[in-house]
C-alpha cells in the first residue's frame, strides 16, 4: 500500500510536468469535439488521432489519447441536452430527461450536473482502480458468455418491465428493437438475414443513426407541427443545481458510479450499458418514479456519473490483465503497442513510472474537464434561446453530417430519416422508445453470447443452470419481470415515461 | 508596358500548355486518394494502414486520406471497393484469405469474385499460431492432438470469427491428424480469445503471431506451433507444424491494398512505386515490427499469383467448414 502511494506520487509529478499537463488539456479539448459530433464517437475519434500522437512520447502520447477518450465522453452531453441528438452512444438516456430539463429551462443545471457528476464517478473509479484494481479485474474474468448472456437479459427485464404503460407495450417495443437488432450478417454462421439484397445493410442498421432519428429528427418533426413554440428561456444563474436538487442527484450520483465502476472491470459491457442501467436502478429506487422523462435531474445523474465512472474503469482490465472491454479501449492498447508497450501486468512490473503517470494523469484530467466544461455551460445554454426554427435547421444539419460521417454513407443518413418518422409516429401513438432503444443494443449482444454458450457447451442448455453466477442472473431476471407484473403502479403514473 | 503584357501571357500559355501536357501524360494524381480499409478504425488493419498511408502521401504529391468501411467481417468493405472507378482514386486494403472465403461461402452472396479487383501490393503476412494457456496440460502440439483424438469434440478450439484463416487452420489440424476432432467456438477478433482463454472458457486459441508475440514472451501463454515452413523472426524458439511432422497445416494472414477491376497501366505503376518505396522506408519497418507484424512485400504479378493460389486453397476448406454439421 505504502508502494502503491510513492508510485502514485511519483506518477502525479510526471503527469504534473508542464508538457504532460498540456498534453492532457489538448486531449480534453479535441475529445470534447468529438463527443459532441453525432457519429463521430470515441472509438473512431481516438483511432484517428492516433498518428497525431506518433511523434510524442510513450507517456505524452497515452496521457492524449486517454484525455480525449473521457473527453468524448462528456462532450455526447451537450448535444443531447440541447437538442435532443445523442453525441455519442453512451449519452442516448440522457436525453431523456436531459433535453425535457432543456426546454423547461433548466438546460444549464442539467449539464452542469452531468459534468459535477461525470466528474465524481471519475475520480472515484480512479482512485477504485488504484487501490482494488488487480484482485477486482480477476473476478470479472469469470464472467464468461453465459453470465453475459444472463447479465444482458436482467438489463432487457429490467428497462421492459418499467417503461410505458403497461407491461405489454414495453416486451412489444423491445422485441421490436431485437427484430431490428437481427438485420445483418448472423455473428456466428455468417448468413444474411433480412438484408434484401443491399449490401450496406449487411452489417445491419446502424445503432447511431436509429438513435438519431428517433430522437433527434423525430423532435424536429414533432416541434415544426407547432411552429410558434416560445423559445426556451435558460437562466444563466441557474447552472447550479438548487439545494433541492442537489439533495436529489447525490443518491444519484452515488448510485450511478457504483454501477459504472462494476460495469467497468466486467470486459465486452460498452459504455452504454452502464448508463441504461443506471437509468433504470435510479427510476426504480426513486420516490417519484413519475417524473422520470419529464426532466428528473436524477435521470441525467445518474447515467452521466456512470458512463465515466465506466470509462476510467474500463481501464482496469485493460491495465491489469491486458484485456480491452471496449472498442475504443482496443484501439488505445493499440496505441500501446504501437509505442512499444503491451498493456498486462507485465507492464505494472516493466514501467511502472509509465503506467502510474498515466493513471496520475486520469485524475488530472478529470479535474480538468470539470474546470473547461463548467464556464461552458452557460455558452452551451445560451444556444437554447435562439429561436427554433434557427434551431432545427442546424439540428438537421447536423444530424446529417453526423449520420453520414459515422461510415461515409449516405445510406445511413437514409436511416435516419426513416426513423426519424418512425419515432414521430411512436410518439404520436404514445408507445415507448427506450425498449426499443435498448432491444436494438442488447440484441447482438444477447445473440453473439447465446450463441457462443451454445457453443461451447456443444448445444447443451444445461451450460445456463450449471455455473451459479449464470443461475443466480437468470433468476433475478426472472424476478424482475415477474416483480414488475405485480407492483404496477397506476397507470397515469406509467404514463410518463419516455 | 505592351511587351510586359505580351511576357505575362507567353508565359501563362506556357504555364497552361504545360500543366495540359500533364494531364495527359501522368495527371495521376491530381486529387486525394482514398485508401479503404474495410474494418472499423484501431484494428491492426487499420493501424498498419494509416502508418503506409502517412509515409507514401509524401512521395505520391496528394494525400492519402484512409477512409474505415468496416462491417460484415469485411464484405461491406470490398463491395464499396469493387464498385468504384478503377482509376486509381479508390484503393483499399484486401484480408486474404477472408476476402476469399467471402467470395467461396454462397451463403454471403457476396456481388463480387476474385476477378473484380486488381491486386497492387501485399503489405503484410501474420501467420497462424497455435497457443495455450501458460498452465495448459497441452505441453506440446502432439499433446493437443493426442488429446483431441482421445476425446472427441470436447476440446473447444477459438478462432477469431466464422471462415476465417484460424477457422480455416482448425480444419486444416483435423484433416492432418486424422480422429482429432475440436470443438469449434467462433469469437470476435483476438481480444476475446486471450478474455475467455484466460477465463478458462476456452482450451486453445487458433490465432496470428502478431497479436501474441508478447503474451508468448512474458510467459503468460505458451505456444504450441507457428503454422508456417519456417521460424517466425518474432518468435525463433517456438517451431513450426512442418518441423513438428504436420507440414500441411501451414495458415497466414495477408493484408495488401487492391484496387476494383481494370486499372490503366499507367496509374498502376504510379501506386506500386509509390507504396512500395513507402513499404520499404525504415520507419514504416521499425513501426510494424514492433507490433509483431511481418513484412512480406510482394508486387504486382506476384501478388497477383497469391492472390488465386489462397483462393485454390481456400475452396476445399470452405466447402469442408460448409458442410460439417456445426461450424
Amino acid at each position: 500500500m505504502v508502494d502503491t502511494f510513492q508510485h502514485l506520487l511519483a506518477g502525479l509529478t510526471a503527469a504534473m510536468s508542464l508538457q504532460n499537463l498540456s498534453f492532457a488539456l489538448i486531449g480534453c479539448i479535441l475529445g470534447t469535439l468529438i463527443g459532441v459530433l453525432p457519429g463521430l464517437g470515441p472509438a473512431a475519434g481516438t483511432a484517428i488521432l492516433i498518428p497525431l500522437t506518433f511523434k510524442l512520447d510513450p507517456t505524452g502520447a497515452l496521457i492524449m489519447l486517454s484525455a480525449i477518450y473521457y473527453g468524448a465522453m462528456y462532450g455526447g452531453t451537450i448535444t443531447s441536452v440541447l437538442i435532443n441528438v445523442p453525441g455519442e452512444a453512451a449519452s442516448v438516456i440522457t436525453c431523456f430527461d436531459g433535453y425535457q430539463m432543456a426546454k423547461q429551462g433548466r438546460g444549464g443545471t442539467a449539464l452542469g450536473i452531468a459534468a459535477i457528476g461525470s466528474f465524481i464517478g471519475g475520480i472515484v473509479a480512479t482512485i477504485a482502480l488504484i487501490v482494488v484494481a488487480p484482485p477486482l479485474a480477476r473476478l470479472a474474468l469469470s464472467f464468461g458468455p453465459p453470465e453475459f448472456f444472463a447479465l444482458m437479459l436482467v438489463g432487457l427485464c429490467l428497462i421492459t418491465g418499467l417503461a410505458g404503460q403497461s407491461l405489454l407495450t414495453g416486451l412489444v417495443m423491445a422485441v421490436l428493437g431485437l427484430l431490428i437488432a437481427m438485420v445483418g450478417i448472423d455473428p456466428v454462421r455468417g448468413a444474411p438475414r433480412f438484408t434484401l439484397g443491399i449490401p450496406s445493410l449487411y452489417d445491419g442498421v446502424g445503432f447511431i443513426p436509429v438513435v438519431m432519428g428517433l430522437f433527434g429528427v423525430a423532435e424536429i418533426l414533432l416541434t415544426v407541427e407547432a411552429p410558434y413554440r416560445e423559445v426556451i428561456k435558460t437562466k444563466l444563474t441557474s447552472l447550479l443545481p438548487s439545494r433541492a436538487e442537489w439533495r436529489r442527484s447525490l443518491g444519484a450520483i452515488a448510485r450511478g458510479t457504483g454501477i459504472g465502476f462494476f460495469l467497468g472491470l466486467i470486459p465486452g459491457v460498452g459504455a452504454i450499458i452502464p448508463t441504461f442501467v443506471a437509468y433504470v436502478v435510479e427510476k426504480r429506487v426513486s420516490k417519484t418514479p413519475e417524473k422520470f422523462g419529464q426532466g428528473a435531474i436524477e435521470g441525467v445523474a445518474a447515467p452521466e456519473t456512470a458512463n465515466n465512472a465506466y470509462a476510467n474503469a474500463a481501464m482496469i482490465p485493460l491495465l491489469t490483465l491486458g484485456i480491452p472491454s471496449s472498442p475504443t479501449i482496443a484501439v488505445l492498447m493499440g496505441a500501446f503497442i504501437i509505442n512499444g508497450l503491451t498493456p498486462g501486468p507485465f507492464l505494472f512490473k516493466e514501467r511502472p513510472d509509465l503506467v502510474w503517470a498515466v493513471i496520475a494523469s486520469f485524475m488530472i484530467g478529470n479535474v480538468m474537464l470539470l474546470i473547461l466544461n463548467l464556464p461552458f455551460v452557460g455558452l452551451w445554454a445560451r444556444l437554447l434561446r435562439l429561436p427554433y426554427q434557427y434551431v432545427c435547421v442546424g439540428t438537421l444539419l447536423f444530424c446529417v453530417i453526423g449520420a453520414y460521417s459515422l461510415q461515409q454513407s449516405v445510406f445511413d443518413i437514409g436511416v435516419m430519416i426513416v426513423f426519424g418518422i418512425i419515432g414521430y409516429a411512436l410518439r404520436k401513438i404514445d408507445l415507448p422508445i427506450a425498449p426499443l432503444v435498448l432491444g436494438l443494443i442488447l440484441g447482438p449482444f444477447i445473440e453473439k453470447s447465446l450463441r457462443t454458450s451454445l457453443e461451447m457447451s456443444g448445444g447443451d442448455f444445461s451450460i445456463f443452470f450449471t455455473r451459479p453466477l449464470c443461475l443466480v442472473l437468470l433468476l433475478v431476471a426472472i424476478a424482475v419481470l415477474v416483480g414488475s407484473l405485480l407492483r404496477l403502479p397506476p397507470p397515469e403514473v406509467r404514463k410518463s415515461s419516455a | 508596358m505592351m511587351s510586359r503584357i505580351v511576357t505575362v501571357a507567353i508565359g501563362t500559355a506556357l504555364a497552361l500548355a504545360a500543366t495540359i501536357g500533364d494531364a495527359g501524360a501522368q495527371a495521376f494524381p491530381n486529387r486525394p486518394v482514398q485508401l479503404m480499409v474495410a474494418y472499423p478504425a484501431g484494428g491492426s488493419t487499420d493501424i498498419a494502414g494509416r502508418i503506409v498511408a502517412a509515409i507514401a502521401e509524401k512521395s505520391l504529391g496528394q494525400p492519402i486520406v484512409v477512409v474505415n468501411k468496416g462491417g460484415a467481417g469485411g464484405q461491406v468493405g470490398w463491395t464499396e471497393l469493387v464498385r468504384q472507378k478503377p482509376d486509381g482514386y479508390y484503393i483499399g486494403f484486401i484480408n486474404l484469405p477472408a476476402t476469399n472465403t467471402v467470395i467461396l461461402d454462397p451463403d454471403r452472396k457476396a456481388i463480387f469474385t476474385e476477378k473484380d479487383f486488381t491486386p497492387i501490393i501485399n503489405q503484410v503476412l501474420d501467420p497462424g499460431i497455435i497457443w495455450v494457456r501458460a498452465d495448459s496440460p497441452f505441453k506440446t502440439l502432439q499433446d493437443l492432438f493426442d488429446g483431441a483424438k482421445k476425446s472427441p469434440n470436447t476440446i473447444r478450439a477459438a478462432t477469431t470469427g466464422i471462415l476465417s484463416d484460424d477457422h480455416l487452420a482448425i480444419l486444416m489440424a483435423e484433416e492432418a491428424a486424422p480422429g482429432a476432432i475440436f470443438r469449434i467456438v467462433h469469437l470476435e477478433g483476438g481480444a476475446a480469445q486471450l478474455k475467455e482463454i484466460m477465463a478458462g472458457n476456452i482450451d486453445v486459441a487458433f490465432d496470428n503471431v502478431g497479436g501474441v508475440v508478447r503474451r508468448i514472451a512474458s510467459g503468460e501463454v505458451r505456444a504450441l506451433a507457428v503454422m508456417d515452413t519456417e521460424r517466425s523472426k518474432f518468435l525463433p524458439d517456438v517451431a513450426t507444424t512442418k518441423e513438428l511432422g504436420y507440414p500441411t497445416i501451414l495458415s497466414n494472414s495477408t493484408r495488401g491494398i487492391a484496387g476494383p477491376k481494370g486499372m490503366p497501366e499507367p496509374v498502376l505503376g504510379k501506386l506500386r512505386e509509390v507504396l512500395k518505396k513507402a513499404m520499404d522506408d525504415p520507419e514504416h519497418v521499425n513501426k510494424l515490427e514492433t507490433q509483431g507484424l511481418g513484412l512480406k512485400i510482394m508486387v504486382g504479378e506476384e501478388y497477383a499469383k497469391y492472390f488465386a493460389d489462397t483462393h485454390e486453397r481456400a475452396k476445399k476448406y470452405t466447402e469442408w467448414a460448409r458442410s460439417r454439421s456445426h461450424r
